[in-house]
């Protein structure tokens, strides 16, 4: 999704052709292979596997069609500032049809998304962006007077691989949140016929899907997921087994507010309610910007945006716990348990004097006591 | 009976006698009327351990559990040189598998053991217990104390309070492998619990229940310590020595519901 190129990929040409075009030497070629191997997980005999196949491969047909959504994710996939050659792989074969960055529009732009997929029927790969609403028959998101689920159906039905990118296609996002008012899903809801990859986050990392896609050409299928649909080479580990901060955690050095000492020595963020040790993402080694940061490294508590449900399950991100529910904002669980358990002392407590005034009542209304047997005295010595 | 003209002290195991100044603090109305006692040997030692091991990591965990929570303490200085968290947690799963390994010796034990640690005795599953149920909340609440049923092992109070404590602990395991299942993917503890998190709606929910439930279990320790005192205060039969050496001296005229 770059600036229009003087040279375009002409669906003659294989991808080695083409990046010979475009400049890109086979020294800088191979070493994207052995970078995508590496992300990918895979050991380093794929790698001249994976060059042969992308070197070998023509054009591939990527249409990419956003429902409901902020169109955050193709900015996020946009903003790079010096794009990688993987970036520039994504860009080259994602410029059928995306609306937000085509040129073309209105009937022009419906034509070329139809083209693009009958041309490539069976063939082309299905990038989603955005959940799809389905209460009072979907009205909420209609494009070109069809309603969003109509829109994935029929990019579906052709397609050879669907991934969803982002939070909202996962699993339908701030929209899909209590209450959902326009009853959003995520696309796996929809799709159910085919395989469907889920390149959670909001934003996700772009390398994922760039990494996830080269899979898919190199191996004719998507690599390994977890079951929640996330790749596992990118999923496979939780924030907080990756962070760089871990060490603080481990050494019980954490971070108190924004502005303290903690803060300024880049200490854990737990207690600001970091929740990284409850998402899986591999923010902290891809990062983001070309790798020049990301929201922990940057001093901010993770909010586990790769998570489903994560506005209604992680929230309040700034604390470490859920709130109760229904007894006002400001309560927390560690309020009520405190006062169930001083409660339940003082109740033992007054048990405990009810029992011996209970008790004294009853004593007073024994009969008095018959002495002992007189040789009970001499026993007592025995005793 | 024991006649008065006779000595007053016997062997152990044939029956006892209590003191005679117990005997007046307790204001049993006669001597003459002194019951014999005898002992019941009820807790064999699976059970003992059972007990003293929960009592000693469920302290271990619920010390190290609210410290992973709201880490109280920060240390100061290079963070290669400490590791308090890194205890923290290290404890809190040694105590939790402690705990699992007492667990498995009691479920071992619910249908290896003795009939007042089977099962049966423990959950309220018998009509008897059902009915017997309300006399004992009376006896609880100072009302009708005379008609108290009589329990050698669990009276129905107990036997609904520690299924409810098997339960919560249970609940606790559950939800503490799952988060502890967290830091290895695709491992045993994250694909055995990987129903959970979708069960309670989220990782963060599971989290929550495993703090909340924390403190039903503090609630249980004054309430458990402190009724255990009092029958031992006020039935003089034993209660608390009976966790210690497993038995229990009872009196010979007492009718037990459970024996």
């Amino acid at each position: 999704m770059l600036a229009p190129t003087s040279h375009p990929w002409t669906s003659d040409q294989t991808l080695a052709e083409h990046l010979e075009d475009r400049g890109v030497s086979r020294r800088e070629f191979l070493d994207l292979c052995g970078k995508l191997t590496a992300m990918l997980g895979l050991a380093s005999v794929v790698t001249p596997r994976m060059a042969r196949a992308l070197e070998q491969m023509r054009r591939p047909s990527v249409v990419w069609i956003q429902l409901q959504e902020c169109t955050g994710c193709v900015e996020s996939v946009i903003r790079t500032s010096e794009p990688s050659i993987g970036d520039l792989v994504l860009d080259t074969i994602s410029l059928d049809f995306n609306h937000t960055l085509m040129a073309a529009a209105g009937h022009a732009a419906e034509a070329a998304l139809h083209s693009a997929m009958e041309a490539n029927a069976g063939q082309y790969i299905l990038v989603v962006t955005g959940s799809v609403p389905l209460k009072d028959d979907g009205i909420y998101t209609t494009i070109a007077g069809r309603t969003a689920k109509e829109v994935l159906e029929e990019a579906a039905s052709g397609a050879a691989a669907v991934i969803a990118v982002g939070a909202c296609a996962h699993w339908g996002n701030i929209q899909a949140s209590n209450p959902n008012p326009t009853g959003a899903v995520g696309v796996s809801d929809i799709i159910r016929d085919k395989p469907v990859v889920n390149i959670a986050g909001c934003p996700p990392i772009s390398d994922v899907v760039t990494a996830t896609v080269v899979h898919f050409l190199t191996f004719g299928r998507m690599p390994a997921l977890d079951i929640d649909g996330r790749p596992m080479f990118a999923y496979g580990k939780r924030i907080h087994d990756q962070c760089q901060r871990r060490a603080h955690f481990d050494a019980g050095q954490f971070v108190d507010g924004f502005d303290d000492e903690g803060a300024r020595k880049g200490w854990c963020l737990y207690r600001m309610g970091c929740k990284g040790p409850a998402s899986f993402s591999p923010c902290p080694i891809f990062q983001w910007n070309v790798r020049t940061s990301w929201p922990i490294g940057a001093g901010h508590p993770c909010l586990g945006c790769t998570e489903r449900r994560f506005w209604d399950t992680m929230t309040p991100f700034y604390e470490r716990l859920p709130q109760v529910a229904g007894f006002g904002v400001e309560r927390r669980v560690d309020v009520f348990g405190g006062a169930l358990a001083i409660g339940v002392t003082a109740g033992v407590a007054a048990h405990a004097a009810a029992t011996g005034i209970h008790r004294a009542r009853q004593r007073k209304q024994l009969p008095v006591m018959q002495k002992p047997p007189q040789d009970a005295e001499v026993n007592r010595g025995q005793d | 009976m024991i006649d008065p003209k006779e000595p007053r002290l016997q062997p152990a195991g044939t029956g006892g006698v209590i003191p005679e100044e117990v005997a007046e603090a307790t204001h049993i109305p006669h001597p003459e009327s002194l019951p014999e006692y005898r002992w019941v040997y009820l807790w064999r030692w699976p059970l003992r351990v059972t007990h003293w091991v929960s009592a000693i990591t469920i302290t271990v965990l619920i010390v190290t559990g609210f410290y992973i929570g709201a880490p109280y303490f920060t240390t100061w200085g290079e963070a290669s040189s400490h590791y308090l968290m890194g205890w923290a947690r290290f404890l809190h799963f040694a105590a939790a598998g402690l705990i699992v390994a007492a667990a498995i010796l009691r479920v071992y034990w619910l249908f290896a053991g003795n009939k007042w640690a089977r099962w049966s005795s423990l959950l309220p599953v018998q009509a008897r217990d059902w009915r017997n149920l309300w006399r004992t909340v009376k006896y609880y609440l100072l009302v009708r104390q005379e008609s108290m049923p009589h329990y050698l092992g669990h009276h129905p109070l107990q036997q609904l309070s520690y299924t409810l404590i098997y339960l919560i602990v249970i609940v606790q395991m559950v939800t503490g492998f799952t988060m502890y299942g967290l830091s290895n993917p695709g491992g045993f503890f994250h694909t055995a619990t990987a129903w959970v998190a979708p069960l309670f709606g989220g990782i963060q929910t599971v989290r929550f229940t495993h703090h909340a439930l924390t403190w039903l279990l503090i609630t249980f320790i004054p309430l458990h310590v402190y009724l255990a005192f009092r029958a031992d205060v006020m039935d003089r039969e034993g209660e608390m020595s009976s966790i210690f050496s497993g038995g229990r001296f009872v009196r010979a005229d007492v009718k037990f519901e459970d024996e």
